[in-house]
């Protein structure tokens, strides 16, 4: 009999839990392909993947931190289990081997993390230029500074105002636009956007940050057409109705 | 005649933008009017109204058109006389029958060199129309009208021999613009300042700033008519309303053209 | 998982009808109208019908883009793989998932089996009872260090090639927009120098994500007014192309060539030189409008060239011939710029080339005008509607060009005719007053008219022509004027001559009124001119003797004034011997002849006049040669012929 105790038991009953959320996205991703030809809105798909990546990250991080009650964990089958005619379920159940497809996902990881790493290729300025692959401290102090980076970077960006950064500090009076109705600085709808935004998602971490970026983003083509019938700022409405104007003209008639 | 028309109130701030788009979709640019318009009533069925002397001066089938269209039932009526930006303020000619003896009859007015306004050298026109026609054929509001020349000057005796009252007068100011077949009239009434009803017309204008707006507001109308020849001609007057739609459309995002509350166009004096 | 895994940075293109997630959908409205009190009803049906009208122009967009791009079939078989390949993705995925949640809800059925069994799969809770699954907490020997290494190496691994994958997609991103932003800023800056050239840029109508250049005239006919614009199209790099649809990118303009006696005596020349394929965009704009101005020209050209048929003009396939006056014939075509003048240069005269060039802006200048007329019209307030359509009266162009040169060869006519018979008179020494010749003297309309001033110029071009020569003769009180007419506009058409005589010598002669030929107006001129030499003769040449007392009543006497015939009557008492003069006149001399006629009155004529004695005819001749020997006046001559009597 196994003697686990409560602690242990919350454990994997966590883990449970996680697993249960991912499975259920990647049921509604399939789900949601098999439902839509050819494909979900690409906003759809691209917000499950981003669920199902948090899922699978809250796994991985589950699997990491309970590393060592799970690696001392062993599982086997009870006599109760109908070992003769179910020994395959069992297999499957308890096996431990890396599916092929995996196998040789981790095979190419193993060659590019041992291997000298090959560098990226296209993007720099001189690709004549051998790289030495950075020392582990080195990528690990780089990995430790860009997500902080990259996200201030990202804050320091107006996605989806009028006005850059840039244009807005150099004084929005004296940017060209070639357009004779005035643009609207929006700074400040931006800024209480932004908080509503981090109310509801919350800071979850540098990864969860990132997502400024891509919920701005929405550039509509109808954000272009001009509106023919504009809001006036001083709207006045006529007292009189048609009706009794028309009246008037016809007899004299005062309303 | 008939005459089909589409209506819509024109808030005031939305004024200039419309006289942009009209003028945009026309191609034209707007034409400035200002009218005088005296309302008439009967207050008995006219008779022949060739009798009376006042009338010598119309031609013959002016005339005949006139008997037809004032004869039935009794009717507001309008005359309405054009005028200019420059008759409003102004003093009357000094010497009446020199200056205007020469004057070449298509410009009765604002030639001379000082503006002045001469009452006795106004052109008028009758403008008659009835009631718009009952029923939802369309959703054009279609009535009969005519319009016949007056004679210059005072109007009002030849229209009290022909039954007619003087009610009231009032100044149409707008802008008109053509597209097509199609007549567009942006305009708003203009009261004369003090108010108090005059019994006549008016032989002098005051200051144009000094109008008083009939809508406080100071909100616009707009009309676009189509005049079709003959109102028997189903073909030619599906034409017309058809023709109205087309600009509804056109004009939709900007202004809702509609059809009139039959009523509030009632001619019919009662 | 494998790394061709990924999720597209850019948009797919067919996203476009389909809705966004609520929160996107709500920042953008915030964006876009403000906040949500200030939507409304109206505001929002308004903007559903933009969106209704843009659709159908949509579909064309993206089926351009698409053929620049790939074809739509392949790129569909492409677009069906692709999902194909994430379904199974994620069915694999969402299978060893199964297993891994099977597999610990299983575990934990022993201890917790209310949770567990909700999150077992059916077919596991078939087969293994809750419960089946034990499990023990051992300790197991330490992995040996090449484990931890090896998963620590494979963990690297992915990181890094995943950073570069990332970095890379991102640095794609930018160089795209980079790329995207430099074509766009050269595009929109190409539109402004345009637009700061005074080009009416705008919106297409029918295509309303395409801006467009206006450049043609909105009071053309229709077909010619809706070709007055085209889009400017955004190349791949940000040029600006002007994208004129069907017309055809060759430039064309209207040629006009004066044939003289038969011969091309003039062509008028392209106002715009073509240019060959580099032009900046400002050429070709003017090309594009020049090229439709020239189109509508011949078009109307033609038009009118058929209403006027009666005037002898004939219209054949892109040409039209228009019999000017005497040898002069107008040809009229559609040419291209470039064209190749083959024509043999030699005959060329300066003013043929100048009738060419001008009649090339004449017709030019007059379409401009009913162009402005065009929209006079269009702005009247229109008549009542009929079923019949108004049919639109041909442009006046050809007419009024035509009637210019009919009428200027005519007072060239008229005045060369004139100067012929004074120059006879003058070598006969007659003296006549000089007459007065006011070409083209329409009178000019003094009435304030509210056209523009250059309107009225052109106006006045398109009345009836008028110019009038008026003199006074040798008789005293005497005058003739002479009013030529033109009209090709309206009926009557052609030119009349308005010939008035006043004689008081003669009060029974009238005057010719209205002629429409040179030869009446000639004869009438010179039947004038007859009666007045006769009736100066008749009352000066008795003046030279007036001293001599004998011969004062022996004096020419006009008896046939009509036949310029002049006797001296009785010379002696019962003589039936006369002297008879008769003179006649036209415009190449002036001739006289004396003889003797018996008869009673010397009134008799014809075969029955028996010219006794018969003189030589003597002639005046306007001579050729300056300061040729004088001849004897007429006057001196006639005195001479009295007194040899």
């Amino acid at each position: 009999m196994s003697n686990l105790t409560q602690e242990q038991i919350k454990v994997l009953e966590q883990s449970r839990q996680r697993l249960v959320q991912l499975t259920r996205s990647l049921g509604s991703l399939i789900a949601s392909l098999n439902q839509s030809d050819p494909l979900p809105p690409w906003t759809s798909l691209q917000s499950q993947a981003s669920i199902i990546s948090n899922n699978l990250i809250s796994v991985s991080d589950q699997l990491s931190d309970q590393r060592d009650l799970l690696s001392n964990l062993v599982a086997y089958p009870g006599p109760e289990y109908p070992g003769r005619t179910q020994a395959n379920t069992l297999e499957q159940l308890l096996r431990t081997k890396l599916d092929p497809r995996v196998e040789d996902w981790v095979a190419r990881g193993r060659a590019a993390g041992t291997e000298p790493a090959t560098g990226p290729s296209s993007n720099f300025s001189d690709p004549d230029a051998v790289h030495k692959p950075l020392s582990d401290a080195q990528l690990t102090q780089l990995w430790e500074w860009a997500p902080l980076e990259a996200n201030q970077e990202a804050r320091r960006r107006n996605w989806g105002g009028n006005f850059t950064l840039e244009e807005r500090e150099a004084g929005i009076e004296n940017v060209v636009t070639g357009l004779r109705r005035q643009l609207e600085d929006d700074d400040g709808e931006e800024e209480e956007e932004e908080e509503e935004e981090e109310e509801s998602e919350g800071e979850e971490g540098d990864g969860e940050g990132m997502d400024v970026v891509g919920v701005h983003r929405k550039p509509g083509a109808a954000e272009f057409e001009f509106n023919i019938a504009p809001h006036h700022p001083h709207p006045v409405q006529p007292f009189v109705p048609l009706d009794l104007i028309l009246r008037h003209m016809t007899t004299g008639r005062m309303p | 005649m008939h005459e089909q028309s589409l209506f819509a109130s024109v808030p005031v701030h939305q004024h200039h933008e419309l006289l942009q788009q009209l003028a945009g979709l026309t191609a034209m640019q707007p034409r400035h009017c200002l009218e005088r318009r005296l309302i008439f009533k009967a207050y008995r069925k006219p008779g022949m109204a060739g009798r009376t002397g006042a009338s010598q001066d119309l031609q013959q089938g002016d005339l005949q058109r006139l008997n037809k269209m004032l004869n039935g039932n009794m009717y507001y009526t309008q005359v309405v006389g054009p005028v200019s930006e420059s008759d409003f303020g102004s003093t009357a000619p000094v010497d009446q029958d020199t200056q205007m003896a020469g004057m070449d009859d298509s410009k009765p007015y604002g030639s001379s060199s000082s503006p002045s306004y001469d009452y006795e050298r106004q052109p008028w026109k009758l403008e008659f129309r009835d009631i718009p026609e009952a029923g939802t054929r369309s959703a054009v509001t279609s009535r009969l009208m005519s319009s016949a020349t007056l004679p210059r000057g005072d109007v009002v005796q030849a229209m009290n021999a022909w039954g007619y009252n003087f009610v009231t007068e009032y100044v149409v100011e707008g802008d008109m613009f053509i597209h097509n077949d199609i007549a567009i009239f942006l305009h708003r009434v203009l009261h004369y300042p003090g108010g108090d009803e005059l019994s006549l017309p008016r032989r002098q204008l005051p200051a144009l700033k000094d109008m008083t707006l009939f809508e406080k507001s100071g909100s616009y109308v707009l009309q676009a008519f189509i005049i079709v020849q003959d109102g028997s001609n189903q073909e030619t007057m599906k034409t017309a309303s058809q023709h109205l739609f087309g600009l509804r459309e056109q004009l939709k995002s900007a202004v809702l053209l509609e059809q009139a509350d039959r009523l509030s166009l009632d001619t019919r004096a009662k | 998982m494998a790394d061709s895994f990924t999720l597209p940075l850019r948009p797919i293109p067919e996203k476009r009808d389909r809705p966004d997630t609520l929160p996107v959908e709500i920042a953008q409205i915030n964006n876009q109208w403000g906040s949500f009190r200030e939507v409304n009803e109206d505001v929002l049906r308004n903007k559903i019908a933009e969106e209704e009208e843009k659709d159908g122009l949509d579909e064309v967009d993206e089926r351009d883009q698409d053929a620049t791009d790939l074809d739509s079939t392949e790129r569909l078989e492409q677009l069906y793989k692709r999902r194909a390949e994430i379904t199974q993705f994620a069915m694999q995925a969402h299978m060893e998932t199964m297993f891994a949640l099977d597999f610990v809800s299983l575990l934990l059925s022993k201890q917790a089996p209310r949770q567990a069994e909700t999150s077992l799969s059916a077919f596991l809770k078939q087969v293994a009872p809750l419960g089946s699954l034990n499990s023990e907490v051992v300790n197991p020997p330490p992995k040996p260090e090449s484990t931890t290494k090896d998963v620590s190496a494979v963990s690297r691994g992915w990181r890094i090639q995943n950073f570069n994958a990332a970095a890379n997609k991102l640095l794609q991103a930018a160089s795209r927009l980079e790329t995207e932003v430099a074509a766009e800023t050269r595009y929109w800056n190409e539109v402004l120098t345009v637009k700061d050239k005074g080009w009416k840029v705008s919106r297409l109508p029918l295509e309303r994500q395409s801006l467009g250049v206006q450049y043609g005239f909105l009071e053309s006919a229709p077909v010619f007014r809706d070709r007055g614009l085209a889009s400017l199209r955004r190349a791949e790099d940000g040029a600006l192309s002007l994208d004129e649809g069907l017309i055809p990118a060759k430039a064309r303009f209207v040629r006009v060539r004066v044939i003289q006696d038969g011969r091309l005596s003039g062509c008028s020349k392209p106002t715009r030189s073509s240019f060959n394929g580099d032009g900046t965009i400002e050429d070709r704009i003017l090309q594009a409008r020049d090229t439709v101005y020239e189109d509508e020209l011949f078009h109307e050209l033609v038009r009118e060239a058929r209403a006027i048929a009666s005037f002898g003009v004939t219209t054949r396939q892109n040409l039209i011939q228009i019999p000017a006056s005497d040898d002069l014939e107008i040809l009229l075509d559609l040419v291209d710029t470039d064209e190749d003048v083959s024509e043999p240069e030699h005959c060329i005269s300066q003013q043929g080339t100048s009738i060419a060039e001008g009649l090339a802006r004449t017709i030019r200048i007059l379409l401009a005008y009913a162009h402005r007329q065009n929209l006079r019209r269009r702005t009247q307030l229109p008549l009542p509607l009929t079923p019949k359509t108004r049919p639109v009266p041909e442009h006046q162009l050809i007419r009024p060009a035509l009637a210019y040169i009919k009428h200027m060869s005519h007072v060239r006519w008229l005045q060369s005719l004139l100067k012929d018979l004074y120059g006879v008179l003058h070598s006969a020494s007659l003296r006549p007053p000089a007459y007065t010749a006011r070409i083209f003297s329409t009178r000019i309309q003094s009435q304030t008219s509210p056209a523009p001033a250059v309107e009225n110029l052109v106006g006045q071009f398109l009345t009836p022509l008028l110019s009038t020569f008026n003199g006074k003769i040798l008789t005293p009180r005497a005058s003739f004027s002479i009013a030529i007419h033109t009209n090709l506009s309206s009926p009557p058409f052609g030119t009349t001559f308005d010939v008035s005589f006043n004689m008081p010598k003669y009060p029974d002669i009238e005057s010719p009124g209205k002629l429409s030929h040179r030869e009446e107006v000639e004869a009438a001129i010179t039947h004038l001119l007859l009666l007045d030499v006769v009736f100066t003769i008749s009352a000066n040449s008795s003046l030279k003797s007036e001293c001599n007392e004998d011969q004062a009543k022996r004096t020419w006497e006009s008896i046939y004034p009509q036949h310029g015939e002049l006797l001296i009557p009785t010379p002696k008492p019962n003589s039936e011997k006369r002297k008879k003069m008769k003179i006649a006149l036209s415009r190449h001399e002036l001739s006289l002849e004396i003889y003797t006629v018996r008869c009673i009155d010397g009134t008799g004529r014809g075969n029955w006049e028996k010219p006794s004695y018969h003189s030589m005819p003597h002639t005046w001749k306007p001579s050729p040669i300056v300061g040729a020997p004088n001849q004897p006046s007429l006057m001196d001559f006639v005195s001479t012929e009295v007194s040899r009597l």
